[in-house]
């Protein structure tokens, strides 16, 4: 009976953030991603955890996205069981926190960080046989983290998609996974000099290559 | 023309509020509704529409607020979710009684309990009988669509009663789907500002929705009887002139699914139904003969439509999304509906339902796909075993 509602081409992406302070920039790594891809002919989704929210300041929340050639059809749902790419906005989500619960084989992590991959592996204690790369970005350098409530709720973000640090989060996204081409998300995000950068500096590491160096 | 966009049903309302030149909002945050005073007020702030925004003390004040605003001759909007629902219950039905057209916007929450942010259609179901316009949007398109379907029809003059425009709380509400925002030009064709032909004058004052003398009752009532049994007409009317100006045509009444050669059929309202329509489409393409009917407007319930509908199919399954303990049939007033809809046509057409959804749980496809098994086990029989299933425990 699953198999029956199988969706082959439909991409997942999941956004771990800090409540209310993040908010904003998990949302927009989703929606700059999945405008990218609408932009590119895609059906895509974005919306924040439902229950996750409101008013828990730095709690662990969850934005998602999805992207498909094919019209979405798991669209009245919460959450994204079987995410292709898991984001984290700040360094200390990977401990703690199931951040790659469900995800698919192949899938990729990107962290907003200073840090290097082997250093964050050693604290990742889930799910890491499903995880073919790990994505280093510093994208606090880049930009800064915009704190506002605008666009929550389901409302509209007045303060700008991409003006903050998910800019160069979703930029690494695209660089790690290439879900949709650098030029589109660029149209999107306002910080583009931030995207930019983020694209050229975001480092890609091979999960195998940590594994082995144990 | 219009813009396309891909913004929640919270936004997609909030955006006809602001089409339709609403003069006086009144707010009281609560989840999920709470994205449309958001983005009204940003609206607002922002000089994008000119209107009085006043922060009501409780919902109860919401709508005496919005109640006096429509007497003194303003198109009023409120809105709100589940607790908030039933806590303004007492003054839906002065505003009915009064014939004011105000419109309110009810994103569906659970009652406590289990009192989370999930969707279920109790909230506003608890108000049915009050003398309103009702109906679901199962998108954030359809939920734009009924600000300005709604506000047409009840500032008619032959109807000239108020409005709920549902939707599902977070599934329909907060999720984003692409909208096509009609400009301003059309929306004027289609909606011509609202004349209160009876103004509360201070000079004059005088009022009837709240109080009045015993003998005086009957009338009254006949009078908001016909009001809601003559907005029939006018439903589809108006519906006929939506899809004139705006191109998109909604049947007034009840929306067909892949119906033409249906053996089995589920009857349902709201946002779950897109989720029913996929598992449908799956379906179809392994030869079964399943479809999905659609209830678009609530009240005035459309009996005849409803009969016409579903008296042509082998078994029917009637999915409600709410609670209403000790009902006859043990399942929702959807069912209950349906059934009367039927009524007479003996047991031609099985009806079982269907509670789901409750608490704000999804209804997923594998569920959709067991009821439509267990109507196919009805078809078969000819009746069913059961009145009614709760989901995910006896089915």
């Amino acid at each position: 009976m699953t198999n029956l509602f199988e969706e082959p081409g439909l991409k997942q992406i999941t956004v771990w953030a800090r409540g209310v302070y993040e908010n904003k920039e998990a949302r927009d790594v989703v929606v700059a991603v999945t405008e990218a891809a609408a932009l590119e002919g895609k059906f895509v989704q974005a919306w924040e955890n439902y229950v996750d929210l409101p008013d828990r300041i730095y709690v662990p929340v969850r934005a998602y996205g999805k992207i498909s050639d094919q019209e979405i059809e798991s669209k009245y749902v919460y959450e994204n069981e079987t995410p292709d790419i898991v984001a984290l906005t700040e360094e200390t989500l990977v401990k703690g926190v199931d951040i790659l619960a469900g995800i698919k084989p192949g899938a990729v992590l990107v962290i907003n960080t200073k840090r290097p991959a082997e250093y964050l592996f050693k604290f990742i204690k889930k799910g890491t046989e499903n995880l073919a790369s790990i994505v280093t970005v510093d994208a606090n350098s880049l930009a800064k983290s915009i704190i506002t409530l605008s666009g929550a709720e389901g409302a509209t973000d007045a303060s700008g998609i991409g003006k903050g640090m998910g800019a160069a989060l979703a930029a690494a996204i695209v660089k790690a996974t290439g879900i949709v081409q650098f030029e589109s998300l660029l149209k999107i995000v306002e910080n583009k000099n931030a995207a930019k950068k983020a694209f050229e500096k975001a480092q890609v590491v091979d999960v195998k290559t940590l594994v082995n160096a144990g | 023309m219009g813009v396309k966009k891909r913004i929640s049903g919270c936004v997609a309302t909030a955006n006809a509020v602001k089409l339709a030149d609403v003069e006086v909002i009144c707010s009281y945050p609560i989840r999920p509704y709470t994205g449309i005073m958001s983005e009204l007020a940003r609206m607002v702030a922002d000089g994008e529409l000119d209107a009085e925004f006043v922060y009501g003390e409780g919902e109860h004040g919401q709508l005496s607020v919005v109640y006096g605003a429509s007497a003194a001759g303003a198109r009023a909007f409120t809105g709100s979710s589940g607790v908030g629902v039933t806590y303004a219950m007492e003054v839906y039905s002065p505003i009915s009684g009064e014939r004011l057209p105000l419109q309110m916007a009810i994103a569906d929450r659970t009652l406590d309990p289990p009192g989370d942010f999930g969707s279920e259609q109790t909230d506003a179901l608890c108000c049915r009988d009050q003398g309103w316009i009702q109906g679901w949007a199962s998108t954030p398109q359809e939920a734009l669509d009924l600000t300005l379907l709604y506000y047409r029809i009840g500032e008619d003059p032959r109807v000239l009663l108020p409005q709920y425009a549902c939707q599902d709380g977070y599934f329909v509400s907060h999720i984003l789907g692409e909208v096509d925002i009609p400009d301003a030009a059309q929306v004027k064709e289609f909606l011509p500002p609202y004349k209160n032909h009876h103004v509360l004058d201070p000079r004059n004052p005088q009022i009837i929705g709240a109080q009045m003398e015993p003998s005086m009752g009957p009338g009254m009532q006949y009078q908001r009887y016909q009001a809601i049994e003559g907005s029939r007409k006018v439903i589809e009317e108006v519906h006929e002139e939506f899809g004139r100006i705006f191109g998109r045509k909604y049947a007034p009444w009840v929306e067909e699914y892949m119906t033409d050669d249906a053996e089995v059929v589920i009857f349902m309202q709201g946002g779950h139904a897109e989720t029913c329509k996929t598992v449908v489409k799956r379906l179809r393409n392994l030869g079964e003969k399943v479809g999905l009917v659609r209830l678009r407007t609530f009240r005035p319930f459309p009996t005849q439509q409803v009969r016409d509908a579903l008296g042509r199919f082998k078994a029917v399954g009637v999915v409600d999304n709410s609670v209403n303990f000790g009902i006859s049939g043990a399942a929702g007033v959807l069912l209950t509906e349906a059934r009367t809809a039927l009524y007479g046509l003996g047991d031609k057409v099985p009806t079982v339902g269907f509670v789901a959804g409750l608490g704000g749980e999804m209804i997923t496809h594998d569920e959709f796909y067991k009821m439509f098994a267990k109507l196919k086990e009805v078809a078969k029989a000819g009746k069913a075993d059961k009145q009614s299933y709760w989901l995910p425990f006896e089915l």
